[in-house]
């Protein structure tokens, strides 16, 4: 374990510096966010002006489920985006050799050796959008509660990860340009909207299959409702079953692997 | 790249070379037809079903019967018509983009060709959103026909199907003329790619894809109809859907034409300093 932390501070020592290189990119990045932050802002605000509760959630409610979407995304971006991004084109060129040969957990060195530190400003931003939100909530919310919220959206972040892979490692089958990868984002938009929006099978559907309601809705649920343990309890089976599924698939994924390019 | 003598950004290209361009590029893109379909048809449905559950929830606690002057089936054939048209505005974004031919020298080619670049890579664009947007508007329109009730007054004539389609492609002209000039950035920048996603999250607020631009404020009415953003999604989806009068399209077309100006001019102005500094070795 320890010798995985060191490996991890050193991926992050190197995009620290990779980062310095582009600095114009670094600025746009956190021009590009702070875009994404505001236009989401604006959109509940608009529609806020019209009603007083969105799928029973008040504007304040709604503003702690946007500042807690901004957060999953920003630590999505920063940890995980950019070794999502480049997995499938080392299946196809037949890179993934270099990291199998290593003696490092494949899976590990390939989700988490590029932390883009052109994100991280980002992440501190996000961070700051959150504490305000939970800041300017009218109802008291204990310490413990406000713990285990950040806990639950970091669980969410990472299912948020899971569903990323389980969507590009097919790749190693179809040999497509990306997997289904754009299928999975396109599908991960569910997260984007709180879901007590969802009604019927739509609703089970994202809080089972394709448990986009975790990241990060069901995360603000449990930080503003009662019961916490329900959420709590569904959270964690959710997360384990698909980290299960999504081992599965990987490791099925590199028995077939056959190395050649394409 | 200092080169000597005119260099052909963005003048005259004769029309059979751009039809055959267009049309190369339609068929590359046409034959990875699984995936295409799969996440065409994927980014459909999720759209859609966002909008529903939204506008859905939006209804049930309004306490007006309509928002923006649409009801909640008015609301839904709104973004029906949004996300039908936008494929033929938007295109494939970063597909044969003009950040690539700079950062990669792919542009050392284009520069030698007898035709003009700007024109060359719409002609690409063209082709590469043209058969599949189409083919995506009619399949996927007939199938939501059948799931949506159109309410009478929004339902498409001849006429107003001409005028949306007059307005998409001023539209996708502007899209890519706004597209072309952030690209030329990368002539100075070393990635682009975030200028590009933030002018998405802009158009998409500002041009009435995430939300219908009636639901706005009335302090925010007058910005919006003088932007160029509406011009993207909002104005063609309601051309299409009867709530613009000819008067009122006339005067968009116009107000669209003089942003297509603008836009042509900031990239030829772009394009002339950029190639100063172009060295074609790529990065």
């Amino acid at each position: 374990m320890r010798r995985y932390l060191r490996l991890y501070a050193h991926f992050i020592r190197f995009s620290f510096s990779k980062a310095m290189e582009f600095r114009v990119d670094f600025f746009f990045r956190v021009g590009m966010d702070v875009f994404w932050y505001a236009i989401h802002l604006a959109f509940f605000t608009v529609l806020f002006a019209h009603i007083g509760l969105l799928g029973g959630w008040t504007f304040d409610q709604v503003l702690v489920f946007a500042a807690a979407m901004f957060f999953v995304d920003a630590v999505q971006m920063t940890v995980f985006s950019n070794n999502m991004w480049w997995l499938p084109f080392l299946v196809n060129r037949g890179d993934v050799d270099y990291y199998l040969v290593r003696p490092v957990n494949t899976l590990f060195f390939l989700s988490l050796r590029e932390f883009a530190a052109n994100s991280f400003l980002n992440l501190l931003l996000a961070m700051g959008i959150l504490v305000w939100a939970v800041a300017r909530y009218p109802d008291p919310v204990s310490a413990g509660r406000v713990a285990l919220f950040v806990g639950l959206l970091l669980a969410g972040a990472v299912l948020h990860y899971v569903m990323t892979m389980i969507f590009i490692i097919p790749v190693f089958w179809l040999q497509s340009r990306t997997g289904l990868r754009e299928v999975g984002w396109n599908v991960s938009r569910f997260g984007s909207r709180p879901h007590t929006i969802f009604t019927g099978w739509m609703r089970r559907i994202i809080m089972s299959v394709l448990p986009f309601a975790f990241v990060p809705s069901v995360p603000c649920a449990a930080h503003l409702e009662s019961p916490i343990a329900a959420f709590l309890l569904h959270t964690a089976a959710v997360v384990a079953c698909a980290f299960a599924v999504m081992l599965a698939l990987w490791h099925a994924a590199l028995k077939s692997y056959t190395s050649a390019s394409s | 790249m200092h080169r000597g003598g005119r260099v052909r950004g963005s003048g005259g290209m004769s029309p059979r070379l751009f039809w055959s361009v267009a049309s190369l590029e339609a068929r590359t893109h046409l034959s990875y037809r699984f995936n295409f379909w799969l996440n065409a048809l994927v980014g459909f449905l999720v759209e859609l079903a966002i909008a529903w559950f939204l506008w859905d929830a939006v209804f049930r606690v309004a306490e007006e019967p309509t928002i923006g002057g649409r009801d909640f089936d008015g609301t839904l054939v709104y973004y029906l018509a949004v996300i039908l048209l936008a494929k033929l505005v938007r295109g494939r974004e970063f597909e044969g983009a003009v950040s690539h031919d700079i950062y990669e020298g792919g542009l050392n080619r284009y520069l030698v060709f007898p035709a003009p670049y700007v024109p060359f890579k719409l002609a690409q664009r063209l082709g590469s959103m043209l058969a599949p947007g189409i083919a995506q508007m009619v399949l996927f329109g007939a199938f939501a026909a059948v799931f949506f009730r159109v309410p009478e007054a929004m339902r498409p004539t001849a006429a107003s199907a001409l005028g949306a389609l007059a307005a998409v492609a001023m539209a996708s002209l502007l899209y890519f003329l706004m597209d072309a000039a952030i690209h030329m950035v990368a002539f100075w920048a070393d990635n682009v790619w975030s200028l590009d996603v933030a002018k998405w999250f802009v158009a998409s607020l500002l041009g009435g894809y995430m939300l219908p631009l009636s639901v706005f404020p009335d302090w925010a009415q007058r910005p919006l109809e003088l932007l160029p953003f509406r011009f993207f999604f909002d104005f063609p989806a309601r051309v299409l859907v009867r709530e613009i009068g000819p008067g009122e399209w006339a005067l968009g077309m116009a107000l669209c034409a003089f942003w297509c100006l603008v836009c042509a001019g900031i990239c030829r102005w772009i394009w002339r300093r950029g190639q100063l500094t172009y060295t074609g070795i790529g990065i």
